[in-house]
């Protein structure tokens, strides 16, 4: 493994001396640092691989990662800005942060990241920004650099396969599903994120003009925009688990409700999600994946170093090591983690693409292949705005 | 000697306590007031207004929310009040008392949020108390949809709330019940015909009330400002208000932590409004009640719902031990599917990995919680013996004040508080270290140490000191081979209460640690943000047993030091 990882670095050094010497110099100041990588903590396999690919670090680079498992990385844009307020401009809390979407922009307009980075990892230039604008717009705002891509992420509905014949493909067939099967459907509410891209994903497809949606909203029409979406929410509803009464608060716990059988669909943003869940026991094996046949929402979850970290060559040399083909196979293991990869599997070695093809496939999720079109996210001026106007007809 | 001794008594500790609170609560009201008035320099906001007040106001759902923390808050202490007060006069002395007076310390010890968890998963429609008889008497193969958790009025999260509050409740009056004459007024009462339990009526609560006022205001406080609980059993949306404040807290759109702001204070108006009420309930009853206490009847509508009234205590064990029961079973489950009453299949693989993992996390939580609980018994004994010396000699009695100071951060939601402090800390470049979580730590265990000791300690018989004085001379000695050695009991249990506070504590361990320090707390909730419960089993059932353990050996502690004293026996 290691030979293979120092080939890596030497096909990348060898083409660019600048970056190489540069890396250098960062490699050998990180030795010695300790980095407290923020992320969450709510999953016993992310947890392992966290703590594994810290082994690794900490043997070959002398850099100590210290996982600080949260809860909500809100929490920790909080802590962020609470040491931007305070005049604390250097020596912050935190090193590294897991996060994307609107907690990347909160950050990104609060001045809250440390400069470009991305671009100075040797592994960077691996990742697949060719093929996947997501890796270059978080939730449609331009990453800059700012944010090292981790992992790829897309849509998925889990299904109970035993319970549910024939899975829907479109918003329509689900509202059909839920009009026949009272109570066993449901999505988290609003603002939690799975809750939210479920109803982008549902206003993409119902919207007439999707064109739209890529371009800033215009407030004067989002009404009308918006009105085959809230035509449909209102007849999904009553249909859903406890008459819609009662939404869970994450995609988290309805793993749990499929698992219950309380409800019969779910959904997840790791379209390997049901493969390492039926893996270790906590969803049935009967579970299987499917999109909608118009595909369904992509985006991607990134590493970013907060403007006073206080290890900054030590969050580099970690976030190039998850860029890493070997910590990216390890990943998208759904023995592992299951978390797809970012890099551009047609330009690595045939040693580290052979990485990949090793992977298991498992029967519960979908074959990449398989996965459909993704969907880029909507400009993110609609996110508020459907966000705002979920929250004032339901949330009574 | 000296110096220490005039430190007791000029008041070193009462005044030490109020000073650091005093700052403490400062920063953390001035955190939360300033930016609910719009000023919040860093994300932009410089101009003072009423703009956030009018956002929070007009919040989709608002007053939904409001209405769940004010149905679930009042119903559950209410009845948390209720139910220990009616309890106690039909079972004190039966056996079920003394079955749950036994039972007092593992049911302390269950964290709030594991005991959600198992409860959660007893009564929910897919829990095991349908499993148990589906498919064979509802035939349901698949779970109901019945709204039986998450209910949007809070039901659910108040009857959970009542379980883990009266057991509390219990204590404090157990506690308390030492400084009454019980035996010889229930001799008195019955000489006069009255039945036991309208001697407890009449008499014994209204005289032991005084004593557990305060415990039933940190009751109320926290009733409204349940965050953890809430989450699990809560209504999803519109939540609780203390579940929409932290929401506020943690959601990328930065501007509205001025309405988190807003929110905990509103929060904390009604905290205040709810213990403004129950100070006036204790008036008026007071009032009304008078002339029926010396009505003199004999016969009592108690009498007959006396074996009602064996049921909450009984319930209560009931619950919580098939919550914890479950909890076991998830630890050791690897698939678990609806209507199985048992795991279909079984690992210890969370176990494993669960017990390697929380090595550090033990230690952390091992040694914050003995130091904050030894520290907290050193200020407490300490403001005690300056009590005790002014009510001696007549002097100025500076506790009164303090233990405003005290209660205040148990009123305040722990969240917006926290933040305050927590810019406070970093401006001074004092966050993250072990010391600042210690002294975190204190402000919530401390108060809870007030509670339990107080009354015992002040009511430490005076004769005994004046001998303990002439045996030994001098201040010091008496206190420690006398008093203290006396007192050790109530000490102790003290302290396991002030241990097991410090291990709940979720927010201030990660806001004033910064994430350095992880506990079995910090592991456990961040288990909980995830889907597994099996691994969440293990981790709620480590941070379970730690504080148990404590209680066992303060419990057991007393019994092999004076096993040979027949005084010192209970």
């Amino acid at each position: 493994m290691k030979q293979m990882l120092l080939g890596v670095y030497f096909v990348l050094l060898s083409c660019s001396p600048a970056l190489g010497a540069e890396w250098e110099d960062i490699v050998a100041a990180a030795a010695g640092q300790t980095v407290y990588f923020n992320a969450w903590g709510g999953s016993q396999p992310v947890n392992a691989y966290i703590e594994w690919a810290a082994e690794r670090v900490q043997e070959k680079y002398k850099v100590r990662v210290v996982h600080v498992k949260v809860t909500d990385i809100g929490d920790v844009v909080s802590r962020v800005l609470i040491e931007k307020s305070a005049g604390k401009d250097t020596g912050g809390s935190v090193d590294l942060m897991w996060l994307n979407g609107e907690n990347f922009k909160a950050m990104k307009e609060n001045n809250l990241l440390y400069g470009p980075f991305s671009r100075k990892l040797p592994h960077y230039a691996l990742a697949d920004i060719k093929n996947k604008k997501n890796l270059l717009y978080d939730f449609t705002v331009p990453v800059d650099n700012l944010e090292s891509p981790w992992g790829a992420a897309q849509l998925v509905f889990l299904y109970d396969s035993k319970r549910v014949p024939e899975h829907p493909q479109s918003m329509g067939d689900l509202l059909a599903f839920a009009e026949k099967n009272q109570g066993k459907f449901t999505y988290p509410a609003i603002p939690e994120f799975h809750g939210t891209t479920f109803i982008k994903q549902a206003l993409m497809e119902l919207i007439e003009d999707p064109e739209v949606l890529n371009h800033p909203m215009i407030a004067s029409d989002f009404d009308a925009h918006t009105r085959p979406l809230w035509d449909f929410l209102d007849r999904l509803h009553p249909r859903l688990w406890r008459n819609g009464k009662v939404f869970p608060d994450s995609a988290s716990r309805m793993f749990s409700l499929l698992n219950d059988g309380e409800i019969h669909i779910s959904l997840s943003f790791n379209p390997n999600a049901a493969a390492n869940a039926v893996e270790n026991g906590e969803l049935p094996p009967t579970v299987r994946t499917y999109v909608h046949a118009s595909g369904t929402i992509g985006n991607a979850h990134f590493v970013a170093i907060p403007f006073n970290s206080s290890a900054r060559e030590g969050a580099m040399v970690f976030a190039d090591f998850l860029l890493t083909p070997l910590a990216q196979a390890k990943k998208a293991d759904p023995k592992i983690w299951g978390d797809p990869t970012v890099l551009d599997i047609q330009r690595l070695s045939p040693e580290d693409g052979a990485l990949f093809d090793a992977l298991p496939r498992s029967p519960a999720t979908l074959a990449p292949e398989d996965l459909g079109r993704v969907l880029p996210e909507p400009h993110v001026s609609w996110v508020q705005a459907l966000e705002k106007a979920w929250l004032k007809k339901y949330n009574q | 000697m000296l110096p220490l001794t005039s430190l007791g008594k000029s008041g070193f500790f009462p005044v030490f306590i109020m000073a650091s609170f005093g700052l403490t609560l400062l920063a953390g009201l001035l955190g939360t007031v300033l930016p609910s008035l719009d000023y919040l320099p860093v994300i932009g906001h410089t101009r003072f207004s009423w703009s956030p007040w009018q956002e929070f106001l007009s919040y989709p759902g608002i007053f939904s929310s409001i209405r769940v923390t004010l149905i679930s808050g009042i119903t559950a202490s209410a009845s948390a009040v209720g139910l220990s007060v009616f309890w106690a006069c039909c079972a004190h002395g039966s056996r079920t008392w003394r079955l749950f007076e036994k039972a007092l310390s593992p049911l302390l010890s269950i964290p709030h949020a594991a005991f959600a968890i198992g409860f959660g998963f007893l009564i929910a429609p897919s829990g095991w108390l349908v499993r148990m008889v589906s498919p064979g008497i509802t035939g349901f193969s698949s779970p109901p949809d019945w709204i039986l958790l998450n209910d949007p009025y809070g039901l659910s999260l108040a009857a959970a709330l009542v379980i883990k509050e009266i057991p509390f409740l219990v204590m404090v009056m157990i506690s308390a019940m030492g400084q009454l004459d019980m035996e010889k007024t229930l001799l008195a009462g019955r000489a006069l015909g009255y039945k036991k339990e309208q001697i407890w009526l009449k008499i014994l609560i209204p005289r032991l009330y005084p004593h557990i006022r305060l415990s039933v205001f940190a009751v109320i406080a926290y009733s409204f400002s349940v965050v953890d609980m809430a989450l699990i059993l809560g209504p999803g949306s519109p939540p609780a208000l203390a579940v929409q404040i932290l929401k506020w807290f943690n959601d990328p759109d930065l501007s509205l932590k001025l309405v988190a702001a807003c929110g905990s204070l509103f929060l904390f108006a009604l905290v205040g409004a709810g213990i403004g009420a129950a100070f006036l309930m204790e008036k008026i009853l007071g009032f009304f009640l008078a002339p029926w206490v010396v009505n003199g009847r004999r016969r009592s509508i108690l009498t007959r719902l006396k074996p009602l009234f064996l049921l909450p205590g009984l319930g209560i064990m009931g619950i919580t031990g098939a919550a914890t029961l479950l909890l076991v079973i998830w630890s050791f489950a690897r698939q678990w599917q609806f209507p199985e009453v048992l795991p279909a299949s079984w690992s210890l693989k969370f176990w494993t990995t669960g017990l390697v993992s929380c090595f550090y996390p033990f230690v952390t939580t091992l040694l914050t919680g003995m130091a904050a609980a030894l520290l907290g018994l050193v200020l407490t004994i300490g403001c005690l013996e300056h009590g005790a010396g002014a009510k001696r000699k007549g002097t100025r009695n500076l506790n009164t004040p303090v233990f405003y100071f005290l209660y205040l951060p148990l009123l305040v939601p722990q969240i917006s508080f926290m933040a305050g402090i927590q810019l406070v800390l970093v401006v001074v470049n004092l966050d993250g270290s072990w010391i600042t979580l210690l002294w975190s730590h204190l402000i919530f265990v401390l108060p809870y140490l007030f509670m339990v000791l107080q009354t015992t300690y002040l009511s430490y018989d005076q004769r005994f000191w004046d001998q303990a004085l002439l045996l030994k001379r001098s201040y010091f000695p008496a206190l420690f081979r006398i008093k203290l050695p006396m007192l050790v009991r109530p000490v102790l249990f003290s302290f396991a209460i002030g241990f097991s506070v410090s291990v709940a504590q979720y927010i201030p361990t990660m806001v004033v640690g910064a994430g350095r320090f992880s506990t079995l707390t910090t592991e456990a909730v961040s288990m909980a943000s995830g889907s597994d419960r099996r691994a969440l089993a293990v981790y709620a059932l480590l941070q379970q047993a730690l504080p148990m353990i404590i209680y066992a050996l303060a419990l057991i502690t007393p019994k092999i030091l004076y096993y040979n004293r027949k005084g010192m026996q209970v």
